[in-house]
């Protein structure tokens, strides 16, 4: 089955003007598997830190959302043990709309705006409502330890 | 041919039908470590099948799931004694020449496959009254 072309012209515009701090890039043998890499939003606790994603266009993209999980460790309420991202645009609020990019941007803004309120990692959401100055902390403190890249 | 679907992914869809409890019957699955970001390594059990020696036994397997899972099968290998002919005697293995869905394996095939398939062997007529070691015993 050829590329939709939705797809190749996404895959080319990702390539032709990156968003600032995101990189996306297929895999030369499987054209709708992406490597992914969002930079921590400056004043976040993610900060200095590049994280590493994987992003699946599934058979019926874009009617249904891309799947999309971290490779790299982090803590953060809304991201699980697993790197799966709870976040409505991937689930029920997904619209064939919105594209690659949009959604890499959605991402890295849910860095910059934790939302315990809506938690996929209870333990991390239940902390960051109780001591929010500790979770942070111990945000910045994972930050450094998996997503700095001399520590890579 | 359509979209090929990367091992991680997949195995994130094995692990959410695992969790939702949707498997196959009297078979279950999840990963050993949850924390374990690449999915390696699983827990599976198989609720013995009824009219045969192992009814109301539970059996404990572990599966590997290598790099190139799932173009490649999993390595599984029973925790709990089992006295199966496509088991090694001596570590509980299961060798993947005797048994179909591994020694024929397709890429749609999955965990549940291979657990309903060893059920299965246990519940057929050549097996289903071989002698066992005692309940409960591991390798």
């Amino acid at each position: 089955m050829a590329l939709p072309k939705r797809i190749i012209k996404e895959t080319e515009r990702l390539m032709a003007e990156p968003v600032p701090g995101i990189k996306a890039i297929p895999h030369e043998d499987n054209l709708r598997y992406f490597d992914v890499e969002v930079h921590g939003p400056s004043q976040s606790p993610y900060e200095n830190g590049i994280f590493k994603l994987e992003l699946f266009l599934p058979d019926d993209y874009p009617m249904t959302p891309p799947k999309i999980r971290f490779l790299t460790r982090i803590y953060h309420p809304n991201i699980d043990k697993l790197g799966r991202i709870c976040l409505d645009v991937l689930k029920s609020n997904w619209s064939p709309a919105l594209q690659i990019r949009t959604i890499l941007l959605s991402i890295q803004a849910l860095l910059g705006a934790p939302n315990p309120d809506d938690p996929l990692a209870n333990d991390v959401a239940q902390r960051w409502k109780e001591d929010e100055p500790a979770a942070i902390q111990t945000a910045r403190e994972w930050t450094r330890m998996y997503a700095v890249s001399e520590n890579r | 041919m359509g979209a090929k679907i990367p091992r991680n992914f997949r195995l994130l869809e094995e692990l959410e039908k695992g969790e939702k409890g949707l498997g196959a019957d009297a078979c279950s699955y999840g990963l050993a470590n949850g924390d374990d970001l690449l999915m390696s390594d699983w827990n599976g059990t198989i609720l013995g099948p009824p009219h045969s020696v192992h009814e109301n036994r539970i059996y404990s397997l572990s599966l590997h799931c290598g790099e190139n899972y799932p173009d490649v099968p999993p390595d599984v290998t029973f925790v709990s004694k089992i006295n199966l002919p496509c088991v090694d005697p001596r570590n509980g293995k299961v060798d993947p020449t005797k048994l179909q869905c591994l020694s024929q394996w397709k890429r749609d095939y999955t965990m549940e496959t291979i657990l309903s398939e060893l059920r299965r062997s246990m519940a057929s007529p050549a097996n289903k009254k071989l002698p066992q070691p005692p309940e409960g015993s591991t390798w």
